[in-house]
């Protein structure tokens, strides 16, 4: 298994490399930003579409993918895994990689440029559509297939009225944080520029770059009023009905039983959704599905032909996707031949100071956050006046921010170094707030009771309740918070200042700092390192604590 | 404990004194959940409070010990206002409420919470207490390890290993199988006579007569909507309790007597003719029964030839009382049967319901319904734009500024479910409106 994760990020990291190496400086029409107030509705429709054309690839990605892996046993054995693999390696990563390739697919439009920028906001938001998605069908009632063979439902009809159905809720939800989630990709692409290269698209995310290289703060305000407009909007105009509308479709409908609203439950209940949807995912990821290994159902005659078919399909697929991978990985190891011992021990140090600076500001977070959090989620009033704040605050893109805060810290003499781990904490803190808050409203009351009956009180009362029935929450949130930060270390350690290039030592420089210099090698060694990183993380760190989370600290009693 | 101390005026361990308590349900509607409430809990007894569901039983426990705070009224400990938490009270959940990231043996020195001497103390009184439950072999076990029993009896060590004057079991068994549920009860029962660890008094809320009776010296009968205590009757039978001693059984009837008589009210049978229009009633509260569970009870008496006694019916719905006089007063309420004394007797109305096929039903329980003063009063409200539907938030407003005391959200589920049943309201579960049914006509006239 970690076998093949190494050959497909290998063959992945090659890929990318390769296409950036086509590039030659294109004469590519620079975009310039109309810093007026009256252009940015146009820049926030332009920043809009290229959201919803991303989200719209990764619903199509998500449906298509997703049942893909859940008809086919075989195919959910490669699948799957892949998943796991796509939403562990730091996407950020193969930006530079990637805009430099598309841009050179198409040097004489912007067409590249756009077409990279909706690519990397999908690679922000599909992982965990796809993943819902995935459980959703798994645990559709065998009923419901009989049914649907019984009656002999084409399959359209079996995917719009069985699986559609049965998914509808999860994928509503995975949806929403998606679209937050892929604000941040949204404007840092929006906004990249590479040394003097200018790679910036006409969106509500270069107008803030420009506006703050220029030194304009009406227009800074300007793009974050903007900004929180369109983060509101959408909430209001397309999350909130959708959500409202998914839920004719709950398994267990109680006739004239009324659906609470209150958003401390809402809260519960996506964060407890998100938490099966994890333990479900983890299971998936991890255990073949035990159905794999009965004999294959013996279908009618009629059906041999096109299981057949398929399997041959099937194979063909595999064998080409096996190629593709191999001929990556050895490209990729002939690239990395050139990188010398010596980068390699830098790429080490790098390594060490962004992971310093990661877990940090994760530390950072948790400091602050777990205690406001499971102070405010304990008392309802104050949870449900924060709560439309911390959303909002939550969605919106940490990037644009980045320099604001920097300019403060650098004027109170912080040096640029520890800033960049504010910069991270920036955009990871919201996810360990937003479930610890949802797990200390969750509380049992009657375990509340409990220690007020026997006078566990204080400090005593923290250990032996709160802290532990916040656990898988903040877990769920760190892991979360973990992503973004590898994420945004490689925006945050390098950073374009009124002309003036910020740079703290760290992977997330180091990536930037080869792809401007086109040091292919080391860029594809620096992604790969990365990426590796984080897949070890994960095995050693996350999947152990969320084990604990689930088995000891669970409340489902 | 079988001898009745001597009538020393000691003041009671707990005591609530005209208490009333309202709570602000989801829609932000107020609701009174207990009403001039004088209850107290005397040295040296077991008292058992018994009431249905929703009658507020377990809010009362929860206000004696200080857990939630009265809406006004006073209360006492050892005759002095309570402040904070009762010291001398231990609980034992229905849930159980044992920490699941906790051993067997660190959720029971929970209760010990600055209570213990030292460490040598505390260890020795955790085991003893274990042991008093059988548990000992289970110490380092965690509660999701052990069976529900189990827990309960996790509960249980928690409580007493503080050496409490004061015990309150709310609905202890209850989340029980009914093997397990027994058992327990048993050996609760043995603890309770024996008494050893300075236990003075127990307070056990249950919604089982016949739970009331094997473990109560005295037993408190509460009424809902609103809560107050309706009825109090000592309890003398000799220990130990027999289930099947005449004396036990004969008192096991008389707080059935008892019970019928404060749900099921005699003056309360409206004298009707059992057919045709009835004038519009006053609006009362509807028993939050499900229509199937009314048509249900008529097909039982009807298999019966028509007539049964109370307690045959609860037996043959194996529902606990409380709920089985619901649905008998659901069905009274719609002329369905007639409940004189402790029989249920169809009516000729019920009976042409039972013979009636489901679509034929309908048109004899639509004007029975339609004459409910509560569904005049939301028939009127939608009629009033019959095209548009009205939220559900609106409809329980409504409902709860004419009734007050009782649960806005059962009634509406209540109204809805019976509205259903006889196609005069459409409800939208996902936008949380109702309408009045569309195709109404045509249902009248089939």
């Amino acid at each position: 298994m970690d076998v093949v994760i190494l050959v497909v990020v290998g063959a992945l990291v090659a890929g990318v490399v390769g296409l950036a190496q086509r590039w030659h400086a294109p004469i590519r029409p620079t975009v310039e930003i109309d810093l007026s107030p009256r252009a940015l509705p146009g820049y926030t429709l332009l920043s809009l579409s290229r959201g919803f054309a991303a989200y719209l690839l990764s619903l199509v990605f998500t449906l298509v993918y997703g049942t893909i892996a859940a008809h086919g046993r075989r195919a959910e054995k490669v699948l799957v895994p892949l998943l796991d693999i796509g939403q562990g390696i730091p996407v950020l990563g193969f930006l530079p990689g990637l805009v430099l390739g598309m841009v050179a697919l198409f040097p004489r439009t912007n067409v590249g440029l756009e077409l990279a920028c909706i690519v990397m906001i999908f690679t922000g938001q599909v992982w965990n559509m796809t993943f819902s998605y995935i459980a959703s069908l798994r645990s559709i009632p065998s009923e419901l297939h009989e049914v649907a063979r019984i009656h002999r439902f084409s399959f359209w009809k079996r995917f719009r009225t069985v699986e559609l159905s049965s998914s509808v809720i999860g994928l509503v939800w995975n949806s929403m944080m998606s679209m937050a989630g892929g604000w941040f990709f949204l404007t840092v692409n929006e906004a990249f520029t590479l040394g003097d290269r200018d790679f910036r698209l006409p969106g509500v995310g270069s107008y803030m770059a420009v506006a703050i290289e220029k030194g304009d703060r009406s227009a800074m305000a300007w793009a974050v009023v903007a900004m929180t407009v369109m983060i509101v909007a959408v909430d209001q105009l397309l999350w909130r009905p959708l959500v409202a509308w998914s839920q004719r479709f709950r398994a267990a409908e109680v006739s004239g039983e009324r659906e609470a609203r209150s958003w401390v439950l809402d809260l519960v209940r996506r964060s407890s959704l998100l938490r099966r949807l994890r333990l479900r995912r983890r299971r998936l990821a991890k255990t073949p599905a035990p159905s794999a290994a009965a004999p294959p159902e013996t279908a009618p005659g009629s059906d041999d032909a096109g299981a057949g078919f398929r399997a041959l399909l099937l194979a063909v697929a595999g064998a080409a996707a096996a190629l593709a991978a191999g001929l990556g990985a050895w490209k990729l190891v002939r690239l990395l031949s050139s990188v010398r011992a010596h980068d390699w021990l830098v790429l080490a140090a790098a390594l060490s100071a962004t992971f310093v600076r990661a877990f940090g500001a994760l530390a950072l977070s948790v400091a602050w956050a777990l205690p406001v959090g499971i102070l405010v989620g304990r008392s309802p009033a104050w949870s449900r006046r924060l709560q439309p704040i911390v959303q909002i605050v939550a969605s919106f893109p940490a990037p644009m921010l980045f320099p604001l805060v920097t300019g403060g810290l650098l004027a109170l003499r912080v040096p640029f170094s520890v800033v960049a781990a504010v910069l991270m904490l920036l955009g990871a803190q919201w996810y360990v707030l937003f479930n610890v808050l949802a797990g200390a409203s969750a509380v049992p009351p009657d375990l509340v009771e409990a220690t007020d009956v026997y006078g566990v009180a204080g400090g005593a009362r923290w250990r032996t309740l709160f802290l532990p029935a916040v656990f898988p929450f903040l877990v769920t949130g760190l892991i979360t918070a973990a992503g973004g930060a590898w994420n945004a270390s490689i925006v945050a350690e390098t950073l374009v200042m009124n002309g003036r290039t910020l740079e703290t030592f760290g992977l997330g420089s180091l990536i930037t700092k080869a792809t401007r210099e086109a040091n292919f090698p080391l860029l594809a060694a620096g992604v790969l390192t990365m990426s590796l990183a984080l897949v070890l993380i994960n095995r050693l760190v996350w999947r152990r604590l969320s084990r604990l989370a689930e088995t000891k600290y669970a409340l489902n009693r | 404990m079988s001898a009745k101390p001597a009538p020393v005026p000691s003041p009671p361990i707990a005591a609530a004194r005209g208490v009333d308590k309202v709570f602000a349900d989801e829609g932000g509607r107020e609701r009174v959940i207990l009403k001039g409430v004088d209850f107290e809990v005397r040295p040296n007894e077991v008292v058992a409070v018994l009431g249905p569901s929703g009658c507020g039983k377990s809010t009362l426990l929860r206000i004696l010990i200080g857990l939630i705070s009265p809406t006004s009224g006073r209360v006492e400990q050892h005759g002095e206002p309570l402040v904070g938490i009762h010291p001398g009270a231990a609980v034992v959940f229905q849930n159980f409420a044992l920490f699941p990231w906790l051993t067997v043996e660190e959720n029971v020195r929970v209760g010990l919470a600055g209570r213990a001497a030292n460490a040598g103390e505390a260890d020795a009184r955790v085991r003893a207490a274990l042991a008093a439950v059988g548990l000992s072999g289970h110490a380092r076990a965690f509660p999701k390890e052990v069976s529900g029993g189990m827990k309960q009896r996790v509960g249980i060590a928690r409580a007493l290993v503080g050496r409490p004057e004061l015990l309150c079991m709310d609905e202890p068994f209850s989340a029980l199988d009914v093997l397990t549920a027994e058992l327990l009860r048993t050996e609760v029962y043995r603890l309770f006579t024996e008494r050893q660890t300075g236990l003075s008094s127990v307070l056990l809320i249950t919604h089982l007569i016949e739970e009331a009776v094997f473990l109560g010296d005295r037993i408190i009968v509460m009424g809902a909507n609103p809560g107050t205590v309706r009825k109090e009757i000592v309890n003398s039978l000799p220990h130990p309790r027999e289930y099947r001693h005449p004396e036990f059984v004969r008192m096991v009837g008389r707080i059935h007597d008892v019970v019928t008589r404060v749900h099921l009210p005699e003056e309360e049978a409206v004298s009707a003719p059992a057919h045709g229009r009835r004038a519009e009633t006053p609006l009362i509260p509807l028993p939050p029964a499900r229509m199937g569970e009314i048509l249900g009870l008529l097909e039982i008496l009807a298999d019966n030839g028509g007539s049964l006694d109370l307690f045959a019916v609860d037996t043959i719905t194996e529902y606990d009382f409380g709920r089985t006089l619901t649905v008998v007063k659901a069905a009274e309420l719609l002329d369905l049967v007639d409940t004189p004394k402790n029989d249920v007797i169809l009516t000729e109305l019920g009976r042409k319901v039972v013979a009636a096929p489901y679509d034929e039903k309908i048109p004899l329980l639509r004007p029975q319904i339609l004459s409910l003063g509560t569904f005049c009063l939301v028939v009127r409200e939608l009629a009033r734009d019959p095209d548009t539907p009205m939220p559900a938030e609106a409809v329980k407003d409504i409902l709860a500024a004419s009734l007050p005391h009782v649960s806005a959200s059962e009634l509406f589920e209540t109204v809805v479910n019976w509205g259903r049943a006889i196609q005069l309201f459409e409800y939208d579960a996902a936008t949380d409106q109702l309408a009045l049914f569309s195709g109404r006509e045509d249902a009248a006239e089939a």
